[in-house]
């Protein structure tokens, strides 16, 4: 069993928990553990930096450095949160002397940031560390009735000199996984592009607008459903849906799943545990 | 047949380029033409346009000047994503087709279209003028060009990379907020509004930023990061975005807009709690005649899937706060002390 620190993104704690729920159902059966980081705190989610870049190295030194004291890596599961902590990584890691600044704080708490623990996407792990051999023998329910259109969401892809792991512009890492769990992914242009999530409560139509391309294009392309590895991405994809698609004009609906009910279905778990039901379009 | 020669043949193969045309004077809509034509491996897109233009079809249309990734002049979709197409391999392109050896060329995008490839730049230009992207000199008109105006190394560093923007309007054309308002301001009219904010030369930062915290001005910008991931010079242009936010915050408070109310929001339940209070987020960024008015319908069904945020007293905190607190609160400290090291 592979252990990993589970950061813990507020939205996850808040809105979307089925997507934690969901994971906590199969971490086991792919040999992996996910221990809960409960001392993590809010990572800034894409704004802090900019409102404090010094809070912002100190709160994100210290969560990567609780991950650090187990001596494993950090594990997330929302885009923002991960690319805003590995930007904040990358930083320290370029910086003895912030790095010196923010330890000299952590001290206090008997932490120390070191740079010696990855932080990495829950995607990530299930292709590089668990294998898509692997995953593909414990399918229990191959998604094969499926036609599903994955929708990355912007930062697991971008900046790619923080993430750096797929093509920032034409990715494949999600479509592999639903290939290893039976499915079949439809050519998705919108698959790079953006939910609109960041500018929701600033630019409530534009947010929307972005939004009702990406949906419109998975409802033309007759998707089954969409699925996204970002519960920010899944908030507005779901949430805001019907008034979405109503500003755009377009009658219909599209399911939207997390990634982690994804792999819950074809692991053999039905929708009601993996809790499918508590989104607003089912 | 020698390895040479195999060589050469492995390097040379028929392509297609399938073209976007529209004449707006003479078409209805726009179509596609393709043209198949040889090529050699180390061929850019843009030579290949010329051999169209020269060989087979001289009414295509784009624009080329400098041909070597100086001048900007030939930005276009090239498979869907914006670049240079003097800068840009065949090759290169054979591997994203989306049908084999087909390469899909198209103009710009969130620009009107002129003809073919050829968008119009007057917007973006009217935009740089809107957000006054120019030194505005300090020095006195009767001193100019009898005194040296002296900028830092420190200072350039600043702002050094942002210089290096050419103006192909591959960031315009990829903006996720510009496809869905024309009036946003624009990634690369940020950049240059940075850059000049930034010169210690220029007189007229406050107002340039009063006009950047306007509504379709910086705080619209959704973090998608694709202006970056396409500049075709490799500029941080986020960092630009993000260094105007941080300076609005510092010059104008935290209160001025409600972008930074919203980021406001952020700094203010880490500092308390370790985690964001998202059921109080709307109220504090926007108000609540604007929250009511557009989130409760949303709200009751929320509330009917038990999805909606627990309200702040159930926010738990994150476990250690104490000890977290008293961290954070160091480093305001620190940051008090810079700012006054700043200011001396």
């Amino acid at each position: 069993m592979k252990r990993y620190a589970y950061y813990l993104s507020c939205i996850n704690e808040s809105m979307t928990k089925e997507l934690d729920r969901s994971i906590s159902l199969w971490e086991k059966d792919l040999g992996i553990e996910l221990v809960h980081l409960h001392e993590s705190t809010c990572c800034g989610g894409s704004n802090l930096d900019y409102v404090s870049p010094k809070h912002f190295a100190l709160v994100n030194a210290r969560n990567i450095a609780h991950a650090e004291k187990m001596g494993i890596d950090l594990v997330v599961s929302c885009n923002t949160c991960l690319m805003t902590i590995r930007t904040a990584k990358k930083k320290l890691d370029a910086s003895a002397e912030l790095r010196a600044e923010v330890n000299e704080i952590l001290k206090a708490e008997g932490l120390e940031y070191r740079g010696t623990s990855e932080v990495r996407h829950l995607l990530w792990v299930l292709i590089e560390d668990v294998g898509l051999e692997t995953i593909k023998s414990k399918v229990k329910v191959p998604l094969n009735k499926y036609r599903i259109a994955p929708f990355y969401g912007c930062h697991i892809l971008r900046p790619s000199t923080v993430l750096g792991k797929d093509d920032p512009l034409d990715p494949t890492s999600l479509d592999q996984l639903v290939v290893a769990l039976g499915g079949s992914t439809i050519p998705y242009t919108h698959k790079n592009r953006c939910c609109g999530f960041h500018t929701l409560l600033v630019a409530e139509e534009e947010s929307l607008s972005v939004a009702a391309e990406a949906l419109g294009e998975a409802i033309d392309e007759k998707a089954d459903f969409i699925v996204t590895p970002c519960p920010l991405c899944h908030t507005v994809l779901d949430g805001y849906q019907a008034k979405a698609l109503k500003q755009a004009d377009i009658h219909s609906s599209i399911p939207v799943l997390h990634l982690s009910e994804m792999v819950g279905l074809a692991l053999g778990y039905t929708a009601k545990e993996l809790g499918v039901k508590r989104h607003i379009v089912t | 047949m020698t390895v040479a020669a195999d060589q050469h043949i492995e390097g040379k193969r028929d392509v297609t380029l399938r073209v976007f045309r529209l004449n707006p004077q003479v078409d209805s809509k726009p179509y596609y033409d393709d043209y198949t034509i040889p090529v050699e491996r180390g061929i850019t897109v843009l030579r290949a346009l010329n051999y169209i233009k020269e060989n087979i079809d001289a009414s295509i249309s784009y624009r080329v000047f400098c041909q070597a990734g100086i001048c900007g002049s030939c930005g276009m979709r090239i498979n869907g994503i914006s670049k240079l197409a003097c800068t840009t391999q065949v090759w290169d392109e054979l591997s994203k087709c989306r049908e084999e050896g087909i390469i899909k060329i198209e103009p710009l995008r969130n620009m009107p279209l002129i003809k073919d490839l050829i968008v119009d730049m007057d917007p973006l230009v009217a935009k740089m003028k809107q957000y006054s992207n120019w030194v505005d000199s300090t020095m006195p008109e009767a001193e100019m060009g009898k005194k040296e105006f002296l900028v830092s190394e420190e200072e350039f560093h600043r702002y050094d990379k942002a210089t290096d923007c050419i103006l192909c309007a591959s960031c315009v054309s990829e903006c996720s907020i510009l496809r869905a308002n024309k009036e946003y301001v624009s990634p690369a009219v940020l950049l240059k509004s940075y850059r000049m904010n930034a010169d210690s030369r220029d007189g007229i930062h406050d107002i340039r930023l009063a006009e950047l915290v306007q509504d379709h001005g910086v705080w619209d910008c959704t973090h998608c990061y694709r202006c970056q991931e396409t500049c075709v010079k490799n500029i941080p242009i986020m960092d630009a975005i993000h260094g105007i936010r941080e300076d609005a915050i510092e010059s104008r408070g935290m209160k001025d807009t409600a972008g930074s109310k919203h980021a406001e929001a952020f700094m203010t339940d880490i500092s308390k709690k370790g985690k964001l209070v998202e059921a109080t987020l709307p109220f504090r960024t926007n108000g609540v005649a604007w929250t009511v008015k557009n989130l409760l319908p949303m709200a009751v069904k929320m509330i009917l899937k038990r999805r909606t945020p627990p309200p702040p007293p159930l926010v738990k905190p994150s476990k250690g706060i104490k000890q977290f607190r008293a961290e954070f609160k160091e480093m305001s400290e620190h940051v008090k002390q810079d700012h006054k090291t700043h200011n001396k």
